[in-house]
């Protein structure tokens, strides 16, 4: 079913892209601001976005395009757009590799008088200019099912072993990953790299060949780590997001390894009739949850000035009024990165995310630091070839993400 | 001042076309070769580095286009048989005289008629979940399993969505031939005592040449280039084994950000492409034979 609807919203998306190319030039010359777009990288908020785009339609009677979002697909998509000279007005980037790569494309936001609310650091900056501003921050770790795990049995190896085998012997699933590359390695294999002492020198080894994973003690216990998955829980490429979230949410799966941005997922079940928190990834002991900015919104310094003044009038609305404010919050579920917010009623897994921060436990997310494009590129092959070969070991597994690294690296 | 007049007529209508043809096929296309000989990333503002031929010796040494073009190989035999005999097949059964024909005719067309993408979506949703709901239960796990996570079978499984796709298509062009086929012909041979395998083999075949010619093209170009089934299906997984040709060139670019090595071997697929389809159309011409 999931399949089905990323298949029309991607067909929706493309014909919404052709009509926009068309309506360009046509744009009715009156007083009011021209027609403007959004591309954004989160699935989960797209529908909200665009109740939100209608009540600034209704605000202002400035007009905003919120075109589809494609998950895994979304960076290929900007890309495309973007060297097409058909890019959108705002866009979303990741953080690190990824805002890099598309520095060209932005627009100086620095004297924008929305820029004072961005919480301090968290804006996206390159030679002290400001160019992006994250709409919140992001954590992920396991996510479980209270009723069904006591985060206390979950804190290393051997219990997270013991958990899983006491579930299957009930004739529950322990744990789940999921298909998509993200899910399927790219969050999972952060913390591995997080808890190095300098988790950004060492990919900057690791590209160059100095180091080695399946020699670094971290990612040997992630091996064994994914062992005791391969061996006790369900094969994660028979998963999809979809059924990954729906199998949790009907308790027919414990913990899945996921972020506060899947409550929205959770949100269409009702009442789950259990209560869920968000605990660290216990490796090697590690009592952390991985908290990041997982990207920023920026503005395409190619669209034309009244396209800018639009889009920063859009902005400064997101960013200052209270249907933004809202929208941000209760809508997208997003935990602020804005000083002008209250963070209150936030759901359980972000009110997790957001003690730990608070608090000063999270790990970083080092992931943002990859070479471009590994992730969905070479990880997630090699993750598959460990999933689907029987008798490949986690030691193995290393190995083989180590070959990977290389490639890619190069 | 006839042939005067007659060159006007003919720029009108020409040259709209032509334009239109230069704009999206030849000025992108040679765009496209000089792009081959760059060291480039795709984004506007980045240096574009004049390499020489380098693109093209590396990608003789990239192992992954090397299998990418193995499977491709593989995939356009596999499809060429099993399209063009349901093809056949198909074509013969419904200009046989059912009942049901017309009503057939357009059952075995109508896949056509639905795009790959979502053709794609929709088988993805068949060999994973369905299958994995009907093994357990009829007993059949050989057969019934999730095809997209085996390499071998997720090929087959393309192979499955392709024919399926492009059986009723083909099907339509060899209904064509067959109804070009004078009755008288087959009747004389009917007299003569000959069997229905003769008047298949020794009539109808050699007559349907022309609809051969075009079908086996239209298969063979089609399968070498087929991008949209192969990125919605499988997405080139498990592990890349099922990645063609056109998702790897695809890949290349958007995946690594290499334009000017994904270009090159966009470049060398054409000409495998176009060797190759010339080839065919040339061989099978010749077995053309005219009443």
């Amino acid at each position: 079913m999931g399949k089905v609807k990323t298949s029309l919203g991607l067909l929706a998306a493309s014909l919404v892209v052709a009509v926009a190319a068309g309506c360009n030039s046509a744009a009715p010359a009156d007083s009011k601001l021209p027609k403007i777009s959004i591309f954004q990288s989160k699935v989960e908020i797209a529908e909200s976005l665009e109740a939100l785009t209608q009540k600034y339609k209704e605000e202002t009677g400035n007009e905003v395009e919120v075109w589809g979002s494609a998950g895994d697909a979304y960076v290929t998509q900007l890309q495309a757009k973007l060297a097409a000279d058909e890019g959108p007005t705002i866009f979303s980037v990741g953080s690190g590799s990824e805002a890099e790569k598309f520095k060209s494309y932005y627009y100086d936001m620095s004297n924008e008088p929305y820029v004072q609310y961005i919480a301090p650091n968290m804006e996206l900056t390159f030679d002290g200019k400001i160019y992006g501003f994250p709409l919140g921050v992001e954590g992920f770790g396991l996510v479980y099912n209270k009723s069904m795990v006591d985060p206390r049995n979950v804190t290393d190896l051997n219990s997270f072993q013991q958990t899983l085998e006491a579930l299957k012997a009930e004739g529950k699933n322990g744990f789940s990953l999921s298909q998509e590359a993200y899910f399927l390695i790219g969050h999972i294999i952060n913390t591995p790299f997080a808890l190095q002492p300098d988790p950004q020198g060492f990919i900057e080894k690791l590209n160059k060949g100095e180091v080695k994973m399946a020699e670094t003690k971290e990612f040997q216990e992630f091996g064994k780590f994914l062992d005791v998955i391969k061996a006790s829980a369900v094969n994660p490429l028979e998963v999809t997001y979809d059924s990954q979230m729906g199998d949790f949410a009907t308790g027919k799966t414990a913990m899945v390894h996921q972020g506060n941005w899947s409550y929205g997922m959770l949100t269409d079940y009702g009442d789950l009739g259990f209560e869920i928190s968000m605990m660290p990834f216990p490796l090697a002991g590690n009592d952390k949850l991985a908290v990041g900015v997982p990207g920023s919104w920026v503005i395409n310094n190619g669209a034309s000035p009244e396209e800018i003044k639009a889009a920063n009038e859009f902005l400064n609305w997101l960013l200052t009024s209270e249907t933004g404010h809202n929208a941000i919050v209760n809508e997208f579920k997003f935990i602020p990165a804005l000083t002008n917010i209250e963070a209150n009623n936030l759901d359980p897994l972000s009110q997790a995310v957001f003690e730990a921060t608070s608090s000063g436990q999270t790990i970083p997310w080092a992931m943002n630091y990859f070479p471009q494009g590994i992730i969905v590129n070479d990880l997630a092959p090699a993750a598959q070839e460990f999933f689907l070969t029987k008798d490949m070991t986690g030691e193995q597994f290393l190995q083989k993400l180590d070959e990977a690294w290389a490639r890619a690296a190069k | 001042m006839k042939t005067k007049f007659d060159k006007a007529w003919f720029a009108l209508f020409t040259i709209p076309l032509f334009f239109i043809f230069a704009t999206v096929v030849i000025i992108p296309f040679a765009i496209g070769i000089l792009y081959s000989f760059l060291s480039w990333d795709g984004i506007s503002a980045n240096p574009k580095v004049f390499v020489g031929m380098d693109n093209f010796v590396q990608l003789f040494r990239d192992d992954r286009f090397l299998a990418s073009a193995w499977t491709s190989v593989k995939f356009t035999i596999f499809a060429l048989i099993a399209v063009n005999v349901l093809g056949l097949v198909f074509s013969l059964l419904v200009t046989g005289g059912l009942r049901m024909s017309n009503a057939a005719r357009t059952m075995f067309f109508m896949p056509n008629l639905i795009g790959g993408l979502i053709l794609g979506y929709i088988w993805q949703f068949i060999f994973t979940d369905a299958f994995k709901f009907i093994g357990p239960s009829t007993g059949l796990d050989s057969i019934f399993f999730n095809w997209l996570l085996h390499p071998q079978f997720a090929l087959y499984a393309l192979v499955i969505v392709f024919t399926w796709q492009m059986a009723g298509y083909t099907m339509i062009v060899y209904i064509a031939g067959i109804q070009g086929i004078p009755d008288e012909l087959l009747e004389a041979a009917k007299v003569d005592g000959a069997n229905g395998w003769h008047r298949l083999t020794k009539i109808v075949f050699p007559l349907l040449m022309p609809a051969f010619t075009i079908c086996l093209f239209l298969t063979l170009s089609g399968a070498f280039k087929i991008f949209d089934v192969n990125l919605s299906l499988t997405n080139g997984g498990p592990m890349n084994t099922t990645e063609l040709f056109a998702l790897n060139i695809y890949n290349e670019i958007f995946g690594y950000s290499r334009y000017g090595l994904g270009q090159a071997k966009a470049i060398l697929f054409f000409l495998i492409v176009a060797a190759v389809t010339l080839t065919q159309v040339v061989i099978t011409k010749k077995r053309e034979v005219q009443m």
